[in-house]
């Protein structure tokens, strides 16, 4: 949603409601409060190979949400219809004794790659070894990559639409850009945006076979001695709807989406030229300057290919500000959980933005690519807006500018 | 204010063909490519039956793409596809790469990637898993190499929302143009044939015994084609400025869900109606106006009961006079890809003034008084066409396609 040219767009969008699943919390300010804290959930996992990964092992859907059929979901699901209800009774839309939700006034974004693989992957080993006849049908539609968001509206009777976005690294952002976007065109009152990321076997073996994980206890972000990442698993969501129809129903916004740009490169080299035109694309939508962002997060992730990109792409984008402009990121902490990375960004980005305090990059010490305000301590912020950057490993660059206030 | 947007390239890979032309004439033929397969099996099923493509020797995978181009079927698909269609739209270097993008939809994209894996795993355990498996298997390098394929640098993104993905993709990227955060986006869907479709709808009995009936008294259910469809969306002011070829304006869209099940489709076409009426909501077309909708037309019972249904509830006794066809009938069900090739059926008829059939149709469900276009295409004016789709878990998009005058 870059705003300058389309009046529709520019209805201000506010988000109303919010929640993550994270080992280290299963609530936003609880999780801020870990990451000021450089708290980790990263450890050695021996069913992935040794690799360090963030597993939410207490993770009990049951806790969340009594949701019919839960139990036929795979885990991603489940963590995504319970993201999705902690978020929507934050919002006070209907589940706990909050307004009464109309469904055909609701749409869901979900932004999932992989939320249906190990569901796919087990429908197909079991097409193998035991035939078409013995293969449970149910799997069948569960393994499709719409699935997940499928489910989760199902669960909610969101009527409005049901769209995935599958853009790895970069759906996130995409998915709340999709949703103010939807919103902003009148095609609903209410949007969840969520997204839930789990630790699929195959897929970090891969990521291992390809060298992109970190050893065991050395994922460092955005720092000189980065050598790979690590996965986590997490789920967030966060309710958006129009600001006007938050007032109208005296729910106080914890802040606006101001303008979402996306770009794209395949090749790694011009990654960083792609990312910065989106990050100034969405300034340029939001009508803030580079002076005006009190605080930069990225999905920078321990690659240090991924992360000089991010680290460039700020460089050039916020120019002479850059030096001066907090910049943190948040998977040195709960590790790389891809499309979620995105959704989490935002939701810390606006308790930052609220509560004035930046949280630091877990483990920093010296930067990979100098010139920003790399943050190794927790840092108060001046008012203004956020700047968030994700990637994909695919080329899709995403921006998001947040803020605390509709200018 | 908002741009309006055109359609101004079109690319298909199907049974019946990748020349528009030949496409064209065969659909209006209502000649039927739904055939025995060959080079495609799926455990424990015997006499597969499905719409192939048979794909031109210039259409070919590129080399370096993949080393097992079966493997990779849906993204040879997708790059023919859009190869074609920016060919067709003759925009190469009209416009800066960066204000140009990529929206793709598909319903399973690399499932293949998914069955190479498990095969590999389980002769070789899981030691067989390689370093570019989690690359190869993100459908979102069916956007990405279109992309990379075009050098274009505006946003690229992968839409799911099973077989109603073409349509969403196509959808989404309106919404780019129209409010000038992009200036043309190459948009599309594809899919081939996948084992857990095929023994899936097997499991359900949702797959035909024989060849699919869309609209037909005696359907029994689906039959599944390949290919992938492709369209190039631009601002219509510049596309007229530069003098190209209009097809059609894409005036905008209405989607929906129905919340209602995983696989079946919402009670009476509740879905398709709100679609449709969102649809005539955002872009002002009266339905006295429409003059084709393209079904969804799976040839289900329940799809097409309530798309009939929906038809009833939407235009009244008016729908008697608004023709419905499905080409599912001809090219099979290309679930992500179908309804963005049906996106260029639409542009084809507002071009030639013509409608394609359903064919096959021999004792044509009654009860509504529809009327089907069986079995031969036909003259007609046609000024604004209605492009339905649907998918598992209840996701519909309405196109809305104009003639420019």
């Amino acid at each position: 949603v870059t705003l300058h040219d389309d009046s529709r767009a520019r209805v201000p969008i506010v988000a109303t409601g919010a929640s993550v699943l994270t080992p280290l919390a299963d609530d936003v300010a609880a999780l801020v409060a870990a990451l000021r804290d450089g708290k980790s959930s990263l450890a050695p996992a021996a069913d992935l190979g040794g690799a360090d990964a963030s597993r939410f092992s207490a993770f009990d859907a049951t806790r969340y949400a009594n949701v019919r059929g839960m139990r036929v979901y795979n885990r991603a699901t489940q963590m995504g219809i319970c993201a999705a209800r902690l978020a929507l009774n934050d919002a006070g839309l209907g589940v706990e004794g909050g307004a009464p939700l109309d469904g055909l006034q609701l749409g869901i974004v979900t932004a999932s790659t992989f939320g249906h693989i190990d569901t796919l992957l087990e429908y197909d080993r079991n097409l193998i070894t035991l035939g078409v006849q013995r293969t449970n049908p149910t799997l069948m539609p569960l393994g499709l990559p719409s699935a997940p968001g499928a489910a989760i509206a199902l669960a909610f009777g969101a009527k409005a639409f049901s769209v995935t976005l599958s853009d790895g690294g970069a759906s996130g952002l995409g998915a709340i850009g999709l949703g103010a976007r939807l919103l902003a065109h009148g095609r609903a009152r209410y949007c969840v945006v969520v997204s839930a990321f789990t630790l699929a076997a195959e897929l970090i073996a891969s990521a291992k076979a390809a060298g992109m994980l970190a050893p065991a206890g050395e994922l460092h972000v955005l720092d000189r001695r980065a050598q790979g990442t690590a996965f986590g698993e997490a789920a967030a969501a966060i309710v958006l709807e129009r600001a006007d129809d938050a007032r109208a129903r005296d729910k106080a916004p914890k802040g606006f989406v101001r303008a979402h740009a996306a770009t794209f490169a395949g090749s790694s080299a011009r990654r960083a030229d792609a990312l910065a035109r989106a990050c100034r694309n969405a300034l340029a939508g939001s009508r803030v300057e580079p002076a005006q962002v009190a605080l930069a997060s990225t999905s920078a992730n321990g690659v240090p290919a991924v992360d000089r990109a991010e680290a460039h792409a700020l460089l050039a984008a916020l120019g002479d500000s850059a030096a001066r402009t907090p910049l943190t990121a948040l998977k040195g902490n709960v590790g790389d959980s891809m499309d979620t990375s995105g959704v989490l960004q935002a939701l810390c980005a606006f308790e930052a933005l609220r509560s004035g305090v930046a949280m630091p990059i877990a483990r920093f010490e010296e930067p990979a690519v100098a010139g920003l305000r790399y943050l190794a301590q927790p840092a108060e912020l001046a008012p203004g807006c956020a700047l968030l950057t994700s990637t994909s490993d695919s080329g899709a660059c995403s921006a998001l500018v947040l803020a605390t206030r509709h200018d | 204010m908002t741009r309006r947007v055109a359609i101004t390239g079109c690319g298909v890979v199907t049974a019946a063909g990748a020349e528009l032309d030949a496409f064209w004439r065969a659909l209006m033929d209502g000649t039927c490519f739904i055939k025995p397969l060959r080079g495609f099996t799926a455990p424990d099923m015997q006499d597969l039956v499905g719409a192939a493509v048979e794909l031109p020797a210039a259409d070919a995978l590129p080399a370096g793409t993949d080393s097992d181009p079966r493997r990779a079927r849906c993204v040879e698909l997708a790059l023919a596809a859009s190869r074609r269609a920016f060919a067709d739209a003759g925009i190469a270097g009209v416009y800066d790469g960066g204000r140009v993008g990529v929206a793709f939809g598909t319903t399973m994209g690399e499932e293949r990637q998914i069955a190479d894996l498990s095969e590999r795993v389980a002769a070789g355990g899981a030691a067989s898993v390689d370093a570019g498996f989690l690359m190869r298997s993100n459908n979102q390098r069916l956007a990405a190499l279109i992309a990379e394929q075009h050098d274009l640098g505006g946003p690229v993104f992968l839409t799911a929302t099973a077989c109603s993905s073409g349509n969403a993709a196509i959808g989404a990227a309106y919404d780019l143009i129209a409010s000038g955060e992009a200036d043309a986006m190459v948009a599309g869907g594809a899919d081939t044939f996948t084992r857990l479709i095929y023994c899936g709808f097997t499991r359900m009995s949702a797959l035909s015994k024989g060849v699919c009936k869309p609209f037909d008294k005696q359907r029994d259910g689906v039959s599944f084609g390949e290919g992938a469809g492709v369209i190039v969306l631009e601002d219509l002011e510049r596309a007229r400025r530069r003098g190209a070829r209009v097809y059609a304006e894409l005036a905008g869209y209405g989607i929906s869900n129905d919340a209602h099940h995983i696989t079946a489709p919402g009670p009476n076409g509740d879905g398709f109606v709100r679609a449709m009426r969102q649809a005539m909501e955002q872009t002002g077309v009266a339905l006295e106006q429409v003059s084709y909708v393209s079904a969804h037309g799976t040839g289900t019972p329940y799809n097409d009961l309530g798309e009939c249904q929906a038809m009833q509830a939407v235009f009244g006794e008016h729908g008697k006079h608004v023709p419905i066809s499905s080409i599912k009938s001809m090219i099979g069900h290309t679930n992500g890809a179908a309804s963005a090739i049906e996106a260029v059926v639409c542009a084809l008829a507002l071009q030639h003034q013509a409608l394609p059939p359903t064919a096959g149709l021999s004792d044509p469900e009654a009860d509504f008084g529809l009327d089907f276009v069986p079995n031969k295409g036909r003259p007609a004016r046609v000024e604004t066409c209605f492009s339905l789709a649907a998918g598992f878990g209840g996701h519909n998009v309405c196109l809305v396609l104009k003639k420019v005058a």
